[in-house]
């Protein structure tokens, strides 16, 4: 022991800048401003008048634009916040204070969590207040359809936000492994793309390794895709029906499935920062 | 260099490792939704449709990319372009198999719309012969049940599957049999509502299976809650009534509830 | 008494270059600061003092050899505890005002809230920007955010400051009250540790200085060791004529003395400058 214990209270002081700063940039508001553009343009689609599954578009929709603006605005974010500090050299401010490495980067991490958390809260909220508004219309026009009350589960809805935001903090924590050792902001941004890409894709690289009897691809496959989460996984099921909500345990599992993930690139990323000239 | 070499190995080890662990946490779930919706599969059908469909696919939108394509379709649908809408409605159950949604309206398309706009096309329902129109009806009934076979393997517990099932059977093909058969299956899916099994029956006796259609309805009565109007046992029961003396079944042999 | 500051076989290398190439940036570098004193760091650009900072600082790994600060290894979290930094051209989190920036700095140093607002408010007024400290980092100027810079170092009151280029970029006014402020904390008990490409500067400031050239150490001693000892004087007299100043080369000369030179004696730009502006009245600055 040296004196200075790892403290929460530093870190979330580094979280909290990284929070204030985030938020003040041009760039998270475009990248809302768009999402909430896309969440309400989603009520166009009454045009078409499709009855109860209107509403799975709506929510396709709204799901579509947190996950489409939600991980450029992450990755965008995380590779900013974090070279804006090196290259700005206040990294040198404050690496110069009794700080740790781990809660100088795992305060940037909370802080872009913090930052995809409003995102997601917002975006899901206001989701849920334009389903809830044309579901009442289509319920006022159709009550047979909706015989069995309101088809639309929110707290489904509310789950979709959450495995989003469990999205978005995986992917901040890898950016982040990126970026404790990438020379060039660019390249973590490239990279984290790459990720976000290879977390979507992984799990059916494995199967068609596997469909296509190859030993050796399964294999590679297998080690290459243990490697990285499967976002597959951390999506909402098609259905927005309360009925095939997942049990408690299941929501459990995948969130400590989720934060699992960001905590072990997160601790990485800490292991590869610890030996970076600043 | 090779503490450089021997960081990204670490971190790559370490990303296995992590995998390891965590990966069980998601094996029940990832079985779960595996059996509800099989894997992505980038078939000719979707890579015809265009590299942008194709990326939109890779990059997890595929409910996007369906939703989108399924408003594509309708806009063909408008125009009456058969192949147009064949095509979008196959790419989007291909692209996203997942919504029953999808499906079943694409069936619907299938054998309810394109036999009337190609009988139309080829004259009216004046000019064409009605054994022509039969056979149209025919095989657009038989594409659209083979669509719902396909669906079936994609979501084997849907009782609405069946249930289209049924309804093409007994309003397009004119085979109440066949409609009866699959309200069977329809009432042996989990969740499956009251009605599907009163319209088994009722399908049974229009068919002059009444004997067949009152072993159907005491099988099901028990079943019945009572007190719950959706469930119906007071109408099965009066129409077990109704088709015993119809049949002229004994006081000694009738249907006792317990 | 442990020095405040000590690195001993230090060597710093770089890689360079997919090859592996390495650039030595500082080579076998032994220092001894003493408590107390101002110690002034010169080089010329690329001489190694940046990186001899950031390795006294534990913000770079040395190669070899290893730094002490009052005796703890630089590298140990808790020994930045004793130190304040001021970095060569600060840039601070803009979105703060120059309180909450202090303030920021101070709770990341483990001061308490009811201590912390004491503090802010002192070394605000001690570096001179009470009056700016509300408004946002982004619109000071380059010697107000090099004084919020010094403000930041000194708030949770460290024994040791280590002061990169304080000056640099700051107008004569600010410079000569930077200088007031380090000679301030010299006699408040604290070390610091000084670079400066003004070499009058650090020669009026500093106790001891070291010569860095190529990352290593050229010189090493007092001010007046390394300046001193030509054995000459400069004398301040009343203007002379031409027969007065060959008298005097005369008088010298029966004493076995030599008259080296003869020049008008101005004040010096600086002066005129301090006068003219008036020291203390410099942007920004408070009286």
């Amino acid at each position: 022991m040296n004196g200075a214990p790892f403290s929460f209270l530093r870190l979330g002081l580094v979280a909290q800048n990284t929070l204030r700063e985030a938020v003040r940039q041009r760039l998270l508001h475009l990248f809302v401003g768009l999402a909430l553009a896309l969440v309400l343009g989603a009520r166009g689609l009454q045009d078409f008048n499709f009855g109860a599954p209107e509403l799975k578009f709506i929510a396709d929709c709204g799901f579509g634009a947190m996950t489409l603006f939600g991980s450029t605005l992450t990755i965008a974010a995380t590779a900013q916040l974090f070279f804006s500090e090196i290259e700005n050299r206040t990294a040198l401010t404050l690496l110069a204070k009794p700080v740790w490495r781990a809660e100088f980067l795992l305060g940037k991490l909370v802080g872009v969590a913090l930052l995809t958390a409003l995102f997601c809260a917002l975006l899901t909220g206001l989701l849920a207040a334009v389903l809830w508004v044309r579901e009442g219309e289509l319920m006022a026009l159709d009550p047979e359809g909706f015989r069995g009350g309101r088809a639309v589960s929110y707290a489904m809805v509310a789950l979709g936000g959450w495995l989003q935001w469990l999205r978005l903090v995986v992917l901040a924590a890898f950016t982040l492994l990126v970026a404790s050792f990438a020379r060039t902001q660019v390249f973590a941004v490239v990279c984290g793309f790459g990720v976000l890409v290879i977390c979507h894709l992984q799990h059916l690289a494995q199967e068609a390794y596997t469909r296509a009897g190859s030993a050796v691809g399964a294999a590679l496959g297998g080690l290459f895709g243990g490697m990285f989460p499967n976002f597959q996984m951390l999506s909402l099921a098609d259905s927005l029906a309360a009925a095939d909500l997942p049990a408690p345990g299941t929501w459990l599992r995948l969130t400590a499935y989720g934060l699992g993930w960001a905590l072990a690139a997160g601790l990485l990323a800490i292991l590869s920062f610890r030996r970076r000239e600043i | 260099m090779k503490s450089r070499l021997g960081l990204a190995l670490l971190v790559c080890a370490g990303l296995a490792l992590a995998g390891q662990v965590l990966d069980p946490l998601v094996a029940e779930a990832r079985r779960q939704r595996r059996e509800r919706e099989p894997s992505l599969r980038l078939e000719p059908g979707v890579a015809v449709a265009g590299q942008g469909v194709t990326l939109a696919l890779l990059g997890g939108f595929r409910a996007l990319v369906a939703d989108a394509a399924w408003i594509q379709m309708y806009a063909r649908w408008e125009r009456r372009d058969l192949a147009g809408t064949e095509a979008f409605a196959r790419l989007v159950t291909t692209v996203d198999p997942r919504p029953v949604y999808f499906w079943l309206n694409a069936a619907r398309i299938l054998a309810y719309d394109f036999p009337a706009w190609r009988i139309e096309s080829a004259g009216g329902y004046e000019a064409v012969p009605a054994a022509a129109q039969r056979a149209v009806n025919d095989a657009q009934a038989a594409e659209a049940l083979e669509l719902l076979a396909a669906a079936r393997r994609r979501h084997p517990e849907s009782v609405d599957l069946w249930v289209e099932e049924a309804n093409i059977h007994l309003n397009r093909r004119g085979d109440p049999l066949a409609a009866a058969a699959a309200y069977r299956e329809a009432w042996a899916r989990p969740r499956a509502p009251f009605y599907v099994a009163r319209l088994r029956a009722e399908v049974l006796r229009r068919a002059g299976r009444r004997a067949e259609a009152l072993v159907w309805l005491r099988e099901i009565h028990p079943a019945l809650p009572a007190g719950d109007p959706g469930a119906g046992a007071e109408l099965v029961l009066q129409r077990i009534r109704e088709l015993e003396a119809e049949l002229g079944v004994s006081v000694g042999e009738a249907y006792r509830p317990e | 008494m442990a020095p405040a500051l000590e690195a001993r076989g230090l060597v710093k290398d770089f890689p360079v270059g997919l090859r592996g190439v390495r650039l030595r940036a500082v080579d076998h570098l032994d220092l001894t600061v003493r408590a107390g004193v101002i110690y002034g760091l010169l080089g010329p650009n690329g001489s190694g003092k940046s990186t001899t900072i950031k390795a006294l600082l534990g913000l770079v790994l040395p190669s070899a050899g290893e730094c002490r600060i009052f005796g703890r290894p630089s590298g140990e979290v808790a020994a930045r505890r004793d130190v304040g930094y001021l970095p060569e051209a600060p840039y601070f989190y803009r979105h703060l005002t120059g309180r909450e920036l202090v303030g920021f700095y101070g709770r990341l140093c483990g001061l308490g809230r009811r201590e912390l607002a004491g503090r802010v408010e002192t070394v605000v007024a001690q570096v001179g920007m009470t009056a700016a400290a509300d408004r946002a980092v982004e619109t000071y100027s380059k010697g107000m955010l090099q004084r919020i810079g010094l403000a930041q170092a000194l708030v949770h009151d460290p024994r040791l400051l280590i002061l990169d280029e304080p000056t640099a970029g700051v107008d004569p006014v600010g410079s000569a009250a930077m200088a007031d402020l380090i000679r301030g904390l010299r006699d408040a008990g604290k070390t610091v540790l000084l670079t400066s490409h003004l070499l009058g500067q650090m020669e009026a400031l500093c106790d001891r200085v070291a010569i860095l050239a190529g990352g290593r150490l050229v010189a090493e001693g007092t001010v007046a060791d390394l300046a001193g000892g030509t054995g000459r004087q400069q004398l301040e007299v009343d203007r002379l004529d031409e027969a007065q100043v060959t008298e005097l080369r005369a008088w010298l000369a029966a004493r076995g003395r030599g008259l080296h030179g003869v020049a008008a004696a101005g004040r010096g730009l600086d002066a005129v400058f301090l006068e003219r502006v008036g020291r203390g009245k410099g942007e920004g600055t408070e009286a």
